[in-house]
């Protein structure tokens, strides 16, 4: 019986990547996606990449009468392979803190962070109201490489920087700034103080109370 | 009005000297404790990536903050202020008064304050940015009618300049001092908060004999500057663990990439 439910859902997810590729959609949600996203031309360029991730997102914000579940939903897909999200969370710990956690509190630290820094930046981007955005030429830092972007809100400008590292075959973001200020940075110092004051648990469970607030 | 101006100045000095001697203790991060070595789960870790990545976080600066109970109780002060006064004030304000109105109000509000930018760049000589900000208070002044509209910017792409006393103190070589957090002005340092004392002098709207209307006209200014930024703060509140380590934090890389600009 185990064997036969192992065979079917092997079906139906292969069902579903061959009607994906074929973009003749059965799910409604996946034919959304496909929709929305803007093509990456060329995956070495980190430009593009950005770019085109924040046309595609752009594109599902448009949708009118769409389920704001649904929304989310589909943002989510469509950054999640651009940002290293796991790297993200071992640097706000820090070289002096991560070493701290063991195997499962890495995890579960790891799993926290990520739902709370994909959580704030659905919500930021949720909000978007017809800003322009502007990306200026990548600039590189040693290996990494940095790409300032400027947006453009009820006339008023927010300097942007995504930092991005090779990861394998694309590039993928590890910090983002915002007028100076690092996401990491900020995370680091509140790490930082929790873990000062008490243990990591206590900084797990912290993580855990405040988070969707 | 010979007391109202000796209380600042008076203020700004004790900052100033103040400000001097803790500059001194301000320790830097970066220094990675040798325990690290010995620590559980070393192995499976890949240093070498973390160690690049770690050198461009190395420059972060770490503030003292030997206040911070009186601190976090002047934060939950501002908290409780933006959340029961200024916000829904802000609200309200935005409802009635059109995007192009507000934004007229921001540009009258910056160009009166060119003289804080003007002294700020002499000061640290950036002659390129004193130019400027006297063809962009000429130009705004006039064909912008009265700083209304910001023509220098719009045709003329002249890009404003963003100096303050805090910075200039900065680049003067003060440190930052300790962390301090005003009821109602928000976060500080010791050293920004004696800059904001001085520029406050440079600022035409001091210059108003009338109290009432001097305050009604800066209560004007900081709830038009607020109808823009509706939102931000809560956004930033709920991405935080500690709202008030992550604001002092915030705070003080904005003003770092400031100074270094």
């Amino acid at each position: 019986m185990k064997r036969l439910g192992c065979i079917l859902f092997v079906f139906l997810t292969a069902g579903q990547c061959i009607s994906a590729a074929d973009k003749n959609l059965n799910d409604p949600n996946e034919a959304l996606l496909a929709r929305c996203s803007v093509a990456i031309g060329d995956p070495n360029n980190p430009n593009e990449l950005l770019r085109a991730t924040w046309d595609s997102v752009v594109n599902v914000l448009k949708i009118k009468n769409l389920d704001p579940k649904v929304k989310e939903n589909l943002v989510d897909k469509i950054i999640s392979p651009i940002f290293d999200f796991a790297l993200m969370g071992k640097l706000a710990l820090g070289r002096t803190n991560w070493p701290k956690l063991d195997a499962s509190q890495r995890e579960k630290f790891t799993a926290l962070f990520v739902e709370r820094l994909k959580a704030s930046y659905r919500e930021k981007i949720m909000r978007y109201q017809d800003e322009k955005v502007l990306f200026q030429p990548a600039v590189k830092n040693k290996d990494n490489i940095q790409i300032p972007m400027t947006l453009i809100s009820n006339d008023t400008k927010y300097a942007m920087l995504y930092k991005l590292r090779r990861a394998g075959e694309s590039w993928k973001v590890y910090d983002v700034e915002i007028e100076g200020v690092s996401i990491l940075l900020t995370y680091r110092s509140q790490f930082n103080d929790t873990l000062s004051r008490g243990t990591v648990d206590d900084l797990l469970s912290q993580l855990e109370k405040t988070a969707g607030s | 009005m010979k007391l109202k101006l000796y209380i600042p100045i008076a203020v700004w000095l004790v900052a100033v000297t103040g400000c001097a001697t803790a500059a001194r203790k301000n320790p830097r991060s970066g220094a990675v404790s040798p325990a690290d070595a010995n620590s559980p789960g070393k192995a499976n870790f890949d240093v070498l990536e973390f160690d690049i990545l770690e050198e461009e976080f190395s420059d972060q600066i770490i503030i003292v903050d030997p206040i911070e109970p009186w601190n976090r109780l002047m934060y939950h002060v501002n908290d409780g202020l933006y959340f029961w006064v200024l916000k829904p004030v802000s609200q309200g304000y935005k409802a009635v008064v059109p995007e192009p109105g507000r934004v007229g109000i921001r540009n009258f509000f910056h160009n009166l304050a060119t003289p804080v930018r003007l002294v700020n760049c002499t000061l640290q000589g950036k002659f390129h940015s004193v130019g400027n900000e006297i063809n962009r208070c000429v130009i705004n002044t006039t064909w912008g009618v009265l700083g209304i509209w910001d023509p220098a910017l719009d045709k003329g792409k002249i890009e404003p300049a963003t100096e303050d006393l805090g910075q200039t103190l900065a680049v003067y070589g003060l440190d930052n001092g300790c962390y301090l957090v005003w009821p109602l002005l928000g976060p500080s340092t010791l050293r920004d908060s004696a800059g904001m004392v001085g520029d406050y002098f440079l600022n035409p709207t001091f210059y108003i004999e009338d109290d009432e209307a001097r305050i009604s006209i800066s209560v004007v200014n900081v709830i038009n500057k607020t109808s823009f930024h509706i939102g931000e703060y809560e956004d930033f509140k709920a991405a935080a663990i500690d709202p008030y380590i992550a604001m002092r934090e915030a705070y003080i890389q904005y003003r770092q990439k400031q100074i270094q600009k």
